[in-house]
């Protein structure tokens, strides 16, 4: 398969344009390596403890978004990075540290006491941090935790947005902070969140809106700070926002990861490049404004609207289901039976999480396949 | 690939490791006594020989219906020997495929019988998800998003509570919306998720949990998920 023209793929078939992924991942690496950001880059490893003054923010990557080792490896080997990796789950966390990841986030809540063992056994190889929003959560992982030699990391989960898990004030922070620090077994590292953007997407509306958001993070960071108690990581921000963040000294890290591939509803960071396709091929013409191709939406997932056909003018994607998907513009199509082409996904760790590998491709062929072992880890 | 923790058959199903694809055999089997034939049983649904294996053990169900030559390809290699492929095959490469597998069972490019399709599945399809944080009253987060229930054709449901209004919103997490005067979720609670549309939870895992009776029956491979 290595040198074959992408046109001769049997499809559909997840493409990843390798031009693309590192120019994306040379974007982020860049500017947390201090080579094209004012801020000063400080140590080198962004794992060490004390002070803000003079510490780089690193780009934690989140697995979730490419499930692949292959390319953390890719993200660590650029730089600005924390030399880990940040999972959603205790399974996805499993497949990055067998692949040699030095430390993991998972950025969820994890309360099943089988799935802590796991989780306890992980922190057992590699430094482990997970997030928790509640003392409940915190008294079950000490008594999964307590009869294990190394203690599990802890951070707490701000809500800033999402309305989804984390704590809702800063008075809860420092509660929940204060009672982590007093359970044996744990290591209290500090606060994270997430978010993503409601609002304009130049450059003007991500830095105020995001801005806001990581100022809410910060404010229950610097809560449990006056609570006499120390810091340590301060997650916040992630690519959308990972100019942003790095303009708050405080900030040690962002989860990003989207950066990677990018998705549609992104594309006004012109900075990155869309990275993956779907590539298929039409299998019908019904008549002459309808092409049907062969793209089940099993393949791409549309949980937020439907995908987006790159090229020719005048021809949008106008449904999909799981026997293809239908190609329609005014005009005669210019699409024969047997046809590729090539959709861009509105939310591109759901399209992963469909494959079992991508095919690498550079100036139209085929140069290498990357293994995506991490799919499916939704335990 | 999924990496769910393992646990013997006769596991209470609370006691799976979540979320978990759960099938309720006796469902698919009265929704399977049900079919009116003849048909063939569009396998592409569940993707599972399994599955597969009992619809076509209906007297009513001669052969299968599959999208593609590569779930044609799984389903030969499961011992299926009359598929039809509904996709049109338009380039060599898909037709020297198909014509590798005309050894080992009879492909159908025609439209011959009527199609049985995802009604063979119709109440019978569940993912089990636990609540992990309850932040706020009347909000339960749980472990099942959008990569373990789907959301290309609507929220889930919470089976036995349609008073709650959930929804995979997120990808890793799924949202249950409760009234706290009427009974309150707790982290670690169980749930069911009934999705909106069976095949989107198929083409998800990679392995289904055959349940039967409130117990694990068996495990059953999704041997055709991704073979699009």
């Amino acid at each position: 398969m290595i040198g074959t023209p992408i046109v001769e793929l049997d499809t559909p078939v997840l493409l990843v344009d390798l031009d693309a992924l590192e120019h994306n991942i040379g974007v982020i690496a860049r500017h947390y390596s201090g080579r094209d950001s004012g801020r000063d880059s400080g140590r080198d490893s962004g794992r060490d403890s004390g002070g803000d003054a003079g510490r780089a923010i690193r780009l934690r990557p989140h697995g979730k978004n490419h499930k692949a080792p292959e390319i953390l490896e890719m993200q660590v080997a650029a730089g600005g990075t924390v030399g880990g990796v940040c999972a959603a789950k205790v399974s996805e966390a499993e497949v990055f540290v067998d692949a040699g990841a030095g430390n993991v986030l998972i950025a969820n809540q994890v309360v099943d006491p089988a799935k802590i063992r796991r989780l306890v056994a992980l922190a057992g190889r590699v430094e482990t941090t997970v997030a928790v929003d509640s003392g409940e959560q915190v008294a079950l992982l000490a008594r999964g935790a307590e009869s294990s030699g190394t203690p599990l990391g802890v951070v707490i989960e701000v809500d800033t947005m999402m309305g989804r898990a984390g704590v809702r004030s800063v008075e809860q922070a420092v509660t929940l902070a204060r009672r982590v620090v007093a359970t044996p077994g744990l290591r209290f590292r500090v606060v994270m969140s997430h978010q993503v953007p409601r609002g304009p997407g130049d450059r003007a509306g991500r830095f105020s809106e995001g801005g806001r958001y990581i100022e809410l993070a910060l404010a229950a960071k610097r809560a449990i700070e006056d609570a006499g108690i120390d810091v340590d990581i301060v997650s916040t921000g992630e690519s959308w926002t990972y100019d942003v963040a790095a303009t708050y000294p405080e900030v040690t890290e962002i989860e990003g990861g989207t950066y990677v591939f990018m998705e549609v509803p992104y594309a006004y960071m012109r900075e990155f490049r869309f990275a993956l396709r779907v590539m298929g091929r039409v299998v019908a013409r019904p008549d002459a404004r309808t092409a049907i191709g062969d793209v089940p939406i099993d393949a791409i997932g549309a949980p937020n609207g439907l995908p987006t056909l790159e090229g020719p003018d005048g021809v949008t994607v106008t449904g999909i289901d799981h026997h293809g998907v239908v190609l329609s513009g005014n005009a005669d199509l210019p699409f024969d039976v047997g046809d590729p082409f090539f959709l861009l996904t509105h939310q591109q760790d759901v399209t992963v999480n469909r494959w079992d590998r991508f095919v690498g491709v550079r100036e139209g062929r085929v140069e290498k396949i990357i293994e995506a072992p991490a799919r499916g880890c939704v335990h | 690939m999924q990496r769910p923790i393992a646990t013997p058959l006769g596991t209470p199903i609370e006691a799976l490791d979540t979320p978990a694809l759960l099938v309720d055999t006796a469902r698919l089997d009265a929704a399977i006594v049900a079919v009116q034939g003849p048909a063939r049983a569009a396998v592409w649904v569940h993707g599972t020989p399994a599955i597969a294996r009992l619809q076509t053990a209906h007297p009513g169900v001669s052969g299968i219906a599959v999208r593609s030559v590569a779930e044609a390809e799984v389903f030969a290699a499961a011992g299926f020997a009359d598929i039809r492929i509904l996709r049109p095959l338009v380039t060599e490469r898909a037709r020297s495929r198909a014509a590798a597998l005309a050894d080992t069972a009879r492909l159908v490019f025609e439209d011959d019988l009527p199609v049985w399709g995802g009604d063979a599945l119709a109440g019978a399809v569940g993912v089990s998800t636990r609540v992990t944080s309850v932040p706020e009253p009347g909000r339960a987060i749980t472990d099942c998003g959008q990569k373990a229930v789907g959301r290309d054709f609507g929220d889930p449901v919470v089976a036995g509570h349609p008073e709650w209004r959930a929804h995979a919103g997120s990808a890793e997490h799924g949202v249950v919306l409760f009234d706290p005067a009427e009974r309150a979720l707790e982290i670690g609670d169980w749930l069911r998720f009934v999705p909106s549309d069976a095949a989107t939870v198929f083409s998800l895992h990679d392995q289904a949990c055959a349940v039967r009776d409130g117990v694990l029956e068996a495990v059953w491979p999704v041997s055709a998920r991704g073979a699009f």
